[in-house]
């Protein structure tokens, strides 16, 4: 079967690029490697928690059996679970000493229904970091080339946010903010008042606290502050590609996807130069089907992007499609985490939060902006809240009886939490692969992941866990408990680079419009096209390098030069 | 005094468990409630002495007040189907093993086992049980303990008739001034 285009991927960045080249009036084939999800009628999002199976909890042996990995999301439960890829069939491998968690989701969608839709710009400062203290290589791209792309599609997506003139964190186009609570300001002011250059603000999410005429047409309705999120939103509340941006691609009438499709490999005819189709296998029936296209968008997540660029092996690119750079798979990083701490703040004992707000607030970085980093180049921010404490502190702590239910009727004291987002350095040595020998249901090679943080990334997470704790502390919180540790890579669910953008093909797989510098038919505009990452949570990139890339992949294609 | 049983022979078998329990320790099947599981398992776990201990060990942390309590909102027998549907069988050896641990104590003492001693006694016991067990770091305790209250703040009840729950709230208000009887959110 043959069409205009082809998207590998329905998630955060197939959704996208889908939406684009039908808007452009490409026929376009959406291929996801998971099952069908409908949008509303297969969410759970109406259960309440006595509702839910085990109120929440996956059976342990369940989660030993298939889940071992994808159990330490936070966002997994048993409201959740069938939306986490099952461990057991889904099989990758690490070095030993050296885990890497890594978290995902197949079905339409892919992880633009489970995010958790914290969406910032990167900045000049961003782009530049590589060409500055040499880490990774040169952005073939600066801020200007993006800006007018991250305000497409922060209109389409509707984020809430407000503006704060930070230039290492530009202001976009917002919905109304979500309000801080009294204690998260109060906070706010101490630290801005004790450190004049930093600044909280409230987080910019993509939730419709507003929906324009655009949000509505497309069936999304307003946030209702539920926070159950991640179990998909049948009020469309929230972006992804089911409550946007597949609805818009369909309403073109030039979208056609076909789900439980695995991307096996993208075939390359020599006689044209180009990419010719992508061969896929049915993940039921195995049954192998090719799709031949014009235009081919690889959209298949930061690893799995890789996965099939590495397994399109040919007499021109015996180490994979695209990869004469030899950098297809290099250069991974994830956001480093582990660091952060969290306290009992004082005071505001006779207010409370009525409504589960789906956002906190946010401290944008200042390592390496307008203070130094001890012993790193890069930087990181924190992600935040400050909200009463419930039932729940009743468990770690003595008391039983009338006395316990008498204490527990009312709400606890507030508590104050930050949590560390940092800028992993890019380095080729961290890499996935194929595995030599091992290959997954469907005959596909598995991934062998081999990642490590470096001496900076530690030096990083030892500062941010110390700002945190003396934040907190300068704030007047008690009973602070620190987090600095080094073994939750993967756990940022952002990892990126694996196809990275640059200036010389022989050191990048992109150039500055996300085409293979090798294949000038073929795109990438998901995690793998980062040649840093900034510390700031990746989507909403990946949306605008959708966004653009598609828009310049059409006028190529119809220059004759895709 | 009891609704007639249905005939799907799981619930049957947990509800005459849950009756058998609860008539032991005097309670009453007022306002049990009808307890959804996506897969009800179809035998009890603890046998009818532990049930016992159980069912006095949830009353006695979480005892009916002014609102429901534990057993009205039926947590032994959520605890009871967890111990299937949910604990490995070491972890629900574990949970069993704090069952033991406070009837043991209680027979050494007092020669008689704690579900049947008084109300008042049982109170005693367990508070003075839970403030060991703290003292001396005992995971399990804390781990059952959390277990208990979960399946009572997460009930219908729990979550609506002690504290509040709003499946919808519909609004983000970050800074409304509490009255003499606001109540906690449940979630």
């Amino acid at each position: 079967m043959s069409f205009d285009a082809i998207v590998i991927g329905s998630g955060m960045s197939g959704g996208w690029a889908a939406k684009e080249l039908t808007e452009r009036g490409l026929k376009t084939l959406v291929i996801e490697r998971g099952r069908h999800l409908e949008h509303g009628s297969d969410y759970t999002d109406s259960l309440s928690p006595w509702e839910l199976d085990n109120y929440g909890q996956v059976s342990e042996a369940e989660i030993e059996a298939d889940y071992e990995v994808q159990s330490k999301c936070y966002a997994f439960s048993s409201a959740t679970k069938h939306l986490w890829a099952k461990d057991s069939d889904h099989p990758y491998t690490t070095p030993e000493g050296k885990p890497f968690y890594w978290i995902r989701g197949y079905h339409l969608g892919g992880r633009s229904i489970m995010w958790a839709r914290q969406s910032y710009r990167l900045s000049e400062m961003d782009f530049e970091s590589n060409a500055k203290d040499g880490y990774g290589t040169d952005w073939p791209i600066r801020y200007p080339d993006m800006a007018k792309w991250y305000d497409h599609v922060e209109t389409f997506a509707g984020i809430s946010g407000s503006l704060e003139g930070l230039s290492q964190l530009p202001d976009g186009k917002y919905l109304p903010p979500m309000a801080l609570t009294p204690v998260e300001a109060e906070f706010g002011r101490k630290m801005e008042a004790a450190f004049p250059t930093r600044k909280l603000i409230t987080g910019r999410c993509a939730h419709l606290t507003a929906p324009t005429p655009e949000h509505e047409a497309l069936g999304r309705g307003a946030c209702q502050y539920r926070s159950l999120c991640e179990r998909g939103c049948s009020y469309g509340a929230y972006f992804s590609s089911l409550s946007a941006t597949l609805p818009a691609a369909k309403n073109t009438g030039n979208l056609t996807i076909v789900t439980d499709a695995i991307a096996h490999s993208i075939i390359y005819d020599p006689k044209t130069g180009k990419a010719s189709g992508v061969r896929v296998i049915d993940q039921n029936t195995k049954v192998g089907t090719v799709y031949d296209a014009k235009l081919i968008f690889l959209c298949a997540s930061t690893f799995g992007t890789a996965q099939i660029l590495l397994n399109s092996t040919s007499e021109a690119f015996p180490t994979g499609l695209a990869n004469r750079s030899d950098m297809v798979g290099r250069n991974v990083t994830d956001h480093i985490s582990g660091m952060g701490a969290a306290g009992t703040y004082p005071g505001f004992e006779d207010i409370y939060h009525h409504g589960r707000r789906p956002n906190g607030f946010y401290v944008p970085r200042y390592r390496n902006v307008t203070e130094p980093g001890d012993g790193y180049t890069r930087g990181f921010g924190f992600q935040g809240r400050g909200l009463r404490s419930s039932w729940q502190r009743g468990i770690g702590d003595v008391g039983t009886g009338a006395a316990l239910k008498t204490k527990l009727r009312k709400p606890g004291p507030w508590s104050l939490n930050l949590n560390g987002f940092g800028e992993m350095l890019p380095r080729p040595e961290n890499r996935v692969t194929l595995h030599p020998t091992r290959t997954d249901k469907w005959g596909i090679p598995i991934l062998h992941i081999d990642v490590s943080l470096g001496p900076q990334d530690r030096k990083m997470i030892d500062q941010a866990s110390a700002d945190a704790k003396a934040m907190l502390e300068l704030a007047g919180c008690t009973d602070i408990t620190q987090t600095r540790h080094y073994g939750g890579l993967g756990l940022g669910i952002h990892e990126m680079g694996t196809a990275r953008m640059g200036k010389d093909p022989k050191t990048s797989v992109l150039n500055g419009y996300n085409q293979a510098h090798d294949v000038p038919n073929l795109f990438v505009t998901d995690g793998s096209c980062m040649a840093s990452s900034g510390c700031q949570n990746p989507s909403l990139t990946y949306m605008a390098m959708s966004a653009r890339g598609a828009h310049h992949a059409v006028e190529f294609l119809r220059a004759g030069k895709a | 005094m009891v609704d007639s049983p249905r005939l799907d022979g799981a619930a049957l078998d947990r509800r005459a468990l849950l009756r058998s329990a609860i008539l032991l320790v005097g309670g009453t099947m007022a306002g049990l409630p009808d307890i959804a599981f996506a897969t009800a398992p179809t035998k009890a776990f603890f046998a009818l002495a532990e049930r016992a201990v159980l069912d006095s060990v949830c009353a006695a942390l979480i005892p009916r007040t002014d609102t429901p309590g534990a057993l009205e909102a039926g947590v032994p027998a959520f605890i009871d189907a967890m111990m299937t549907n949910w604990a490995a069988p070491k972890t629900a050896e574990r949970f069993r093993s704090v069952l033991t641990s406070i009837d043991n104590a209680a027979r050494t003492e007092t020669g008689k086992g704690y579900a049947a001693l008084t109300a008042t006694e049982r109170d005693a016991r367990l508070a003075a049980f839970d403030a060991a067990a703290f003292a001396a770091g005992d995971r399990d305790w804390r781990r059952f303990k959390g277990l208990a209250m979960t399946g009572y703040y997460l009930s219908e009840p729990g979550a609506t008739q002690e504290l509040r729950y709003e499946l919808v709230p519909g609004v983000w208000e970050p800074a409304v001034k509490m009255g003499p009887d606001t109540r906690a959110w449940a979630g």
